[in-house]
């Protein structure tokens, strides 16, 4: 039987969401190697954007390990800086945004900013939002990666960094004048979300194998809507973890650390 | 949303939401010189070909006054101005403003100095999109300054902050953008939601951000400051343009008739810098296209420091970094100097020799 890790699981369900001749926008460690084992697989056509502003880099001198690594830039067709790239997103150019963060609630909206206490006295502060915030607004489909833990699978953000579909109301991204439709996946390694294109709220699609719905519900929140044809999560081949361990991170930069 | 958290009371009157309003904001403040103030600097500027070289100390005592605004270039470790972070750290200046991107070492290194000697250097407030190191970890210094109140944030994306950049750099007072809608920045930054005069659809304005002075490293320039950026160009011509003042370290000089032959090379115009030092090695232990690749050692001996100080209080290594590496150094090079020549090799040979041109 195959053994692969919580992350490598993660990395190669981020691959099967990317269809092939599309373009992702990346950031740094889990959704670069979804997308470096997308193109080596399904989607050779797959270009990548980072928001340092590198267009459809080769990826030949090992994984980058930031947005602006001169990895992330090596032959790119384009090269030039944030506003240049954020503004072929904003124009329609993107079509995943991949982004992680500390918090998520039922409508995939997600924190990335401050946990505990408040904005002018944060119990713990987080970095911000980065690209994160400009990648859920502009790109037309938002995929988030998230540990699935209660205390991340929330009701409540302390603090709304990403908008996805904010209260669920219908009309709620073209009143915040954003342009990208909203959440389209949340991957964790346990199983894998959508959204109700009616409710917008958060649905269960898949479970790894040998988990339950039941068990997934016990870590988040929030009810849960399951999917009617509710499946279970493909495992990656020998040939997939080859490929991940191999090409895409043979470093282990990313693959090696465990999920928190 | 009805149930999201007032991060600041005191501002729910102008929530904004996904109501739009076409109030005017005459309770704006500009965290830097006001627009009209800074092209009129602009307009009475010397616009020679002059020679824009200095030594760093002069660049930095001239330009680097308490209260103002330093616009941060670079992107998380790329191209990060180190040298000139060092200079300003051991000159001192207080209630400092900073405005970037995405940023790691430079903001955490003013961070630290903050923390060992608030009556040396102090930072007020930061206008920002992002403040950590990425693969290497986040930043506890900012982690530290945020909890116990000490700064004033004001957040916005890493595309928020570059088109306010940009917004300065044409000269303007704002930008529309389709990001912030929705999201708790927009009801704790600056910016404001608007009807669109033309579909009356709402639209975000982000305020621009005029810099008192912009901080860049670039990749080569001309000893009158034109200067060219290979890799990421990151957000630096826009700040470099913003801002009223740029300072700018390069790698190296190179010539006016190099320049000239491949003037679509230039990123930053002449026009715009006031100060040019020549500095290998200048966004050192960051990174640098076609020169060296960042060192994540360097980077995380002082963030170990940084981290046991924020976790235990305990500022020795802290201290000791800086005694070694800052102030106990009259220079940039000094500190180069301190660094195993074989690191600086290993970094060199880690950038692959990405191809630039520079002659």
């Amino acid at each position: 039987m195959t053994t692969y890790s919580a992350v490598e699981m993660i990395a190669f369900t981020g691959s099967r969401m990317l269809e092939d001749n599309k373009i992702v926008f990346v950031g740094t460690g889990l959704p670069m190697i979804a997308a470096m084992h997308a193109q080596l697989t399904h989607a050779p056509g797959l270009g990548m954007i980072f928001e340092a502003g590198a267009l459809s880099p080769v990826l030949d001198m090992g994984i980058p390990l930031s947005v602006g690594d001169t990895r992330a830039c090596r032959q790119a067709c384009y090269l030039k800086g944030l506003c240049a790239v954020f503004e072929l997103t904003q124009r329609g150019y993107a079509d995943y945004a991949f982004i992680g963060g500390a918090q998520i609630d039922r409508y995939g909206n997600v924190n990335s900013t401050f946990e505990g206490g408040s904005y002018e006295k944060p119990r713990t502060r987080f970095p911000g939002s980065g690209g994160a915030g400009a990648m859920a607004a502009s790109c037309q489909k938002t995929i988030i990666i998230m540990a699935l833990e209660k205390r991340r699978f929330v009701k409540k953000l302390d603090f709304l960094t990403s908008v996805g579909f904010g209260d669920g109301s219908a009309t709620f991204r073209e009143r915040s004048g954003v342009a990208g439709s909203g959440p389209f996946r949340v991957i964790t390694n346990e199983a894998l979300f959508g959204f109700d294109e009616q409710s917008r709220k958060m649905v269960l699609l898949e479970v790894a194998p040998g988990k339950s719905a039941q068990q997934i519900q016990e870590k988040v929140d929030f009810k849960l809507n399951l999917a009617p044809d509710l499946g279970t999560m493909p495992e990656p081949t020998e040939s997939d973890l080859r490929l991940l361990r191999e090409v895409c991170d043979p470093e282990g930069y990313f693959l090696k650390r465990k999920v928190k | 949303m009805k149930n999201r958290r007032h991060a600041n009371p005191k501002k729910k009157q102008r929530l904004k939401g996904a109501r739009a309003v076409n109030a005017s904001r005459q309770n704006h403040q500009w965290w830097g010189p006001p627009p009209e103030e800074s092209r009129h600097i602009a307009v009475n500027k010397f616009k020679a070909l002059v020679d824009k070289r200095s030594s760093l100390k002069q660049a930095i005592e001239k330009f680097i006054k308490n209260g103002v605004n330093i616009g941060i270039g670079g992107f998380v470790n790329t191209r990060v101005p180190v040298a000139i972070i060092h200079e300003i750290i051991r000159k001192g200046a207080k209630d400092l403003t900073l405005s970037f991107q995405s940023t790691s070492i430079c903001a955490e290194l003013l961070a630290g100095a903050m923390l060992l000697n608030p009556d040396h250097l102090s930072i007020k407030r930061v206008e920002l999109a992002w403040w950590g190191y990425e693969v290497i970890g986040i930043a506890p210094l900012l982690r530290h300054l945020a909890a116990k109140g000490m700064i004033q944030l004001d957040d916005y994306t890493n595309y928020g902050m570059s088109a306010r950049f940009k917004a300065a750099a044409m000269g303007l007072e704002f930008l529309p953008v389709k990001d912030h809608g929705g999201s708790d920045m927009e009801r704790c930054n600056r910016g404001t939601m608007i009807k669109s005069p033309f579909s009356g659809k709402n639209t975000y304005l982000v305020p621009a951000c005029y810099p008192d002075v912009a901080i860049i490293h670039a990749t080569a320039a001309d000893v009158y400051g034109n200067c060219r950026i290979f890799g990421p160009l990151c957000t630096c011509a826009e700040i470099a343009m913003a801002a009223t003042y740029t300072v700018v370290t390069a790698e190296q000089i190179i010539s006016n008739e190099s320049i000239r032959n491949y003037p679509n090379l230039t990123e930053i115009p002449y026009l715009v810098v006031d100060a040019l030092i020549e500095q290998p090695f200048g966004a050192y232990p960051g990174l640098c296209y076609g020169h060296y690749w960042f060192d994540m050692a360097h980077i995380g001996l002082f963030r170990s420091a940084s981290d046991e100080f924020q976790r235990s209080g305990n500022s020795d290594s802290l201290k000791k970094y800086y005694a070694d590496y800052i102030f106990g150094c009259e220079t940039f090079d000094d500190f180069l100097e301190k660094i195993p020549p074989q690191t600086l090799e290993k970094v060199k040979r880690l950038d692959g020799r990405q191809p630039i041109i520079v002659g």
